[in-house]
């Protein structure tokens, strides 16, 4: 949530006393292609995957059986990283047998119990990408109608190290716990950043500003609150916002990625936090030449932690 | 081109040199209170198409020839004044006014010159808003409020519901100059804009000048909205004031030394925050408080017959204080103006009047906040000093030269932000910006003939970006003082006036405008937040040119007043950011700026009824303004989101008795444009918003009805204490005008269901208020 959200929100609660009514849009657009497409680098990263689907249009409702339509097959998807170009194979989750099909959608941190929806992505299934930091990777996907093409770069990696957990500011609490950890920001170039969190088995969850830079901090060294990702489908209470709580296993998922990528994240998490009575709007900035979406690269690491009781 | 014009100022200018006359000059005032009265008419009985009215000072200065002759002063509400003047040299003349006998005269009655003004005057586009009326018009909360009122005059569009900021014309918000006492007041709003910051027990006058400004004013494009404060009553002590369910106010006033000097003084507060203080207290948010706060200040003193000094300021604040004490987070929240205003007027001659100001305003915002060990701080304000040195030459009564100078220094900041973890210290690096500007102007309001009139100008302007500064052009660094970039405008005005008969004229008007100092917003409405910028390397200034033509008639001895605009608007380097912009820290706010060019074009029709118990005036608007920039949607023109096709107020004010004033406004317009949601898409299973084309739908259309009744028990009190009771309902009939659109989706990947919502948001039901106004004096 971006500063003016925040203050717009707080000064809207004093005065909403406001009613709702339905609406319904009267446009007619033509519905873009979407794409959605990583490269790992690091330790626990996964082999280079792209997902094409449509956008939806400005529908109530819709079924799996819709939603299903949306992913586009039949794609030609190839991916180069400067040494060799490799064709990724499309795989659907319903062609698959049901042990692969967990698999998958592990790798793709996919709800287990979500595979009642036959999501279909291209995959480099032999893993014959080279996937490292400083390589950059061309994309370039052939639909019936469209091409469609991208550049990303795996950045340097910059590790996370002395993970401790705290009481929470403000009262001790037995049932909650704040993480905090420290970052050597290197001084001789921009970093981008980007996060998630997962407790236990679950997924992992995007923050609302899942991205930061270091515009305030290039070059320091220095320790910070890592807040949880909390799932913003579900409404939790502003004094456990953010808190691990004590006794569970946890997962950080620490991303570096470059700018275009970053700039993909940042709009996107503006435009999805900054609806209110006094937003305009923000066009997610992404980087698929023809498309919507974003094809990024990550040099990653993922911190397995236990939060302690007191 | 430029001498020709020069040439022909001149000869205008010298037209007419008749035989000798002397001059009749002085002030008009009012008998209780010693206020000045500013556009009153002083003119000869005998012809009374020889006259002139007061400056903003309440001084007049009038040629006339040897010999005798009856001079009438009349102002808005007050009785003629007839003086009898044996003129063979020059002399002073004050004219002391009484308020007519019958009070409900005073807002309905005109009299004859005053409304003529509607036709006589070479100005366009302008419209003095008497204070009295706005009083008596509905408000909601029962805050009578200033900038609520000129909304409902046509070419003037609201920014919001319930909003005081305000579009002209086809203009950006940041295109209206607000005055206040001649200090520039850059956030006119408190929270949010629902109020503005006007206390109107403290104001005397205001004028709206919508286009075809006069060349004494400068910097904006769109607009002047020019609000005097009272000087304070040099007769008697007088307080008055107001409770109310939201705020309450209380002025008061008098003689320092009787009709030598005076004193006011003018507060508001607002009290929501403090009402709920019993139940916050007893939860997790204790500390917690909002409210906002006015305070106006004015002295005068008169040195002598030819000088007098004025100090006026005010100084206002929206504070927000948010604690919660479970998780130790809290952040205050104060911003608001603050504005100072010394003038020294002083008479050269009986023909030669001048003012000079020292002016200082300052808008500031500033948050600072945290949680355990992280300390935030964020400021962002502007800050300007002005000198101005201005005249009045009286010629004679065909030719009124004004000219004058004047310079003002600013320093804006951007956002900056400091920021503490601990040991360890964030800040950005973003330094305030410097700048000059000057004004250099001229104008001359001539009587060419006995049915044509001409108000022509000039003004010449300078804008210096000054350092210290880093270029981002590879210019290099700059020390402090030292020029970055000049901007130079030339700007010349004029406006003409055809009578065709006494009761109809035919008006033209041209204006070129540049505009040095930008606000740029991407929310739909103007935020505390928002920062002003401005000119720079990269920034280059916004031109406007104006073209006006109006038909002006009064009908059945004015009681009815009507005319009809036209205008167009050609707009130059137009500024808004750019569709992917991000609202964070780390980039300067110029750098995610887009340029491009508007224009904005429409027809105002509108009808006044000034006479009568029913009074009040209707009018309407049918206008575009579009936007075109390169770096969006490749510069196809788009409705900006204050273009409203039709735009429709009726203003009603009906007395009964001696006890009843009765009020209703009605307001009908298109509904506001947006940016529709074209539809979603999916990234890591989460539902992101895709946008169709920029602002090409629009919300259902927007309409209501306020109503008020003031009640006043004992209207021929001769107490001291008077009072009376004002009941208001805003929205009286619950119209839901959608004030936007909120988009929700609930995504469920388990079933593959995916459910997507839509919903107009409406702002403010009915609302019913109830005021005590009370007088003492």
């Amino acid at each position: 949530m971006n500063f003016k959200t925040f203050i717009s929100l707080l000064f809207a609660a004093l005065w909403l006393n406001s009613c709702t009514e339905p609406f319904e849009p009267d446009t007619d657009i033509n519905q873009p292609l979407v794409v959605e497409g990583y490269v790992e680098a690091g330790p626990g990263s996964i082999a280079a995957y792209v997902i094409i689907t449509r956008a939806l249009p400005f529908i109530t409702e819709i079924g799996p059986d819709q939603l299903g339509d949306l992913f586009v097959n039949g794609a030609d998807v190839k991916v180069s990283d400067g040494d060799k170009t490799v064709q990724l194979t499309e795989l659907c989750l319903d062609d698959l047998p049901e042990e692969a099909k967990i698999l998958v959608a592990e790798a793709l941190n996919l709800d287990v119990d979500s595979l009642a929806l036959n999501i279909c992505a291209y995959v480099d299934v032999l893993d014959e990408l080279i996937r490292e930091e400083g390589r950059t990777y061309n994309l370039r996907i052939e639909t019936a109608e469209e091409i469609l093409t991208a550049t990303t770069t795996i950045p340097r990696y910059v590790p996370l190290y002395d993970f401790r957990f705290d009481d929470p500011p403000g009262e001790p609490s037995e049932k909650w716990a704040r993480l905090y950890t420290t970052i050597d920001d290197p001084a001789d170039e921009v970093n981008f950043y980007r996060y998630k969190s997962a407790v236990e088995d679950e997924p992992l969850v995007t923050p609302f500003n899942s991205v930061v830079n270091d515009v305030f901090y290039n070059g320091q060294s220095f320790e910070f609150p890592l807040s949880k990702a909390e799932d913003l489908q579900e409404e939790v209470p502003f004094e456990e916002f953010g808190l691990f709580a004590r006794g569970d296993s946890i997962t950080i998922k620490w991303m570096a990625i470059d700018e275009d990528h970053f700039d993909f994240w940042n709009t996107r998490d503006f435009s999805a936090n900054s609806a209110g009575p006094f937003s305009s709007y923000t066009r997610i900035n992404g980087n698929i030449e023809g498309a919507l979406g974003i094809w990024g690269g990550y040099s990653v690491d993922n911190y397995r932690l236990f939060v302690p009781f007191e | 081109m430029r001498i020709r014009f020069l040439f022909f100022l001149f000869c205008l200018i010298t037209y007419q040199i008749g035989s000798a006359q002397y001059t009749i000059s002085g002030y008009v005032t009012d008998t209780n209170s010693g206020e000045t009265l500013i556009g009153a008419n002083v003119v000869l009985s005998s012809d009374e198409s020889i006259g002139v009215s007061t400056n903003t000072y309440g001084f007049y200065s009038i040629s006339l020839e040897a010999g005798k002759h009856i001079l009438k002063c009349s102002y808005l509400g007050y009785e003629d004044q007839i003086i009898n003047v044996d003129v063979s040299d020059n002399r002073e003349l004050n004219f002391s006014m009484s308020e007519g006998i019958a009070i409900e005269e005073v807002v309905i009655s005109a009299e004859k010159e005053e409304a003529d003004k509607n036709v006589e005057s070479t100005e366009m586009g302008t419209i003095e808003v008497p204070m009295a009326q706005i009083k008596k018009l509905p408000a909601i909360f029962g805050e009578v409020d200033l900038l609520k009122a000129i909304q409902l005059l046509p070419g003037v569009l609201s920014s919001g519901e319930g909003s005081a900021g305000f579009y002209v014309r086809g203009g950006g918000p940041d295109q209206n100059l607000v005055l206040l006492d001649e200090a520039v007041v850059y956030n006119s709003g408190h929270l949010l804009g629902f109020f503005s910051v006007f206390n109107a027990d403290a104001i005397k006058n205001t004028s709206l000048i919508k286009g075809n400004m006069p060349a004494k004013y400068g910097g904006r494009l769109s607009s002047v909205l020019d609000i005097q404060m009272k000087d304070g009553n040099d007769q008697s002590y007088k307080a008055q004031g107001g409770i109310g369910l939201v705020a309450s106010r209380l002025t008061v006033e008098g003689p320092i030394i009787k009709d030598k000097s005076s004193f006011i003084i003018s507060g508001r507060r607002t009290y929501i925050g403090d009402l709920a203080q019993p139940a916050l207290n007893d939860s997790d948010f204790k500390g917690s408080n909002y409210y906002f706060y006015d305070l106006n200040a004015k002295i005068n003193y008169r040195l002598s017959q030819k000088d007098r000094l004025f100090f006026s300021t005010y100084f206002g604040r929206d504070v927000f204080r948010f604690s919660q004490i479970k998780r130790d987070f809290r952040f205050n929240l104060p911003y608001g103006n603050a504005t100072a205003t010394a003038r020294w007027n002083h008479l050269f001659s009986d023909k030669l009047f001048f003012n000079l100001s020292a002016i200082y305003n300052d808008y500031q915002f500033q948050f600072d906040g945290g949680q355990d060990q992280f300390q935030f701080e964020l400021f962002s304000g502007v800050k300007d000093y002005t000198l101005k040195a201005d005249f009045e030459y009286f010629y004679n009564n065909d030719h009124t030269i004004k000219f004058g100078i004047n310079y003002t220094n600013h320093e804006l900041t951007p956002n900056t932000a400091t920021a503490t973890n601990g040991d360890v210290d964030f800040a950005t690096e973003y330094l305030p910006k410097y700048a000059n500007e000057w004004g250099l102007y001229a104008q001359d309001d001539i009587k060419i003939t006995s049915k044509l009139s001409a108000n022509v100008g000039l003004r010449l302007s300078l804008f210096s970006q000054l350092g210290p500064y880093e270029s981002k052009l590879g210019n290099g660094s700059f020390e402090d003082w030292e020029t970055v970039k000049n901007y130079f405008g030339f700007e010349p005005r004029a406006s003409m006036k055809y009578t065709i008969d006494p009761s109809l004229s035919f008006k033209a008007g041209i204006a070129q405008t540049y505009q040095y100092i930008h606000l740029v917003s991407n929310s739909s409405s103007t935020l505390p937040t928002d920062i002003w910028v401005p000119s720079s390397e990269i920034v280059k200034p916004q031109r406007g040119l104006q073209y006006a033509l109006g038909l002006f008639k009064n009908w059945k001895d004015n009681t009815y007043e009507t005319n009809i605009e036209v205008y167009y608007k050609d707009l130059r380097n137009q500024i808004d950011y750019s569709e992917d912009f991000v609202e964070d820290l780390s980039q300067e706010v110029e750098d995610a700026f887009v340029f491009g060019k508007g224009r904005a074009y429409g027809a105002e029709f509108f009808l006044k009824k000034a006479k009568g118990k029913l009074n009040g005036w209707i009018g309407y608007t049918l206008s575009k303004s579009e936007r075109s920039f390169d770096d969006i949607e490749g510069g196809r023109w788009y409705s900006t989101v204050y273009d409203k096709t039709h735009d429709l107020s009726i203003v009603a004010n009906y007395k009964i008795g001696r006890k009843w004033d009765l009020g209703a406004v009605a307001i009908y317009g298109t509904g506001r444009n947006y940016t529709p949601v074209g539809g979603f898409f999916l990234i890591e299973q989460n539902i992101n918003l895709w946008y169709g084309p920029r602002n090409s739908a629009r919300l259902d259309p927007y309409h209501r009805i306020d109503l008020s009744a003031t009640f006043t028990p004992k209207p021929d009190s001769k107490k001291k204490w008077k009072s009376s009771w004002t009941l208001s309902v805003y929205n009286a009939y619950n119209r839901k005008n959608p004030f936007f659109i909120l988009y929700d989706a609930d995504v469920n990947l388990e079933t593959g269901n995916v459910e997507i919502s839509g919903d107009k948001i409406t702002l403010f039901p009915i609302i019913p208020s109830i005021t005590y106004n009370f007088t003492w004096n």
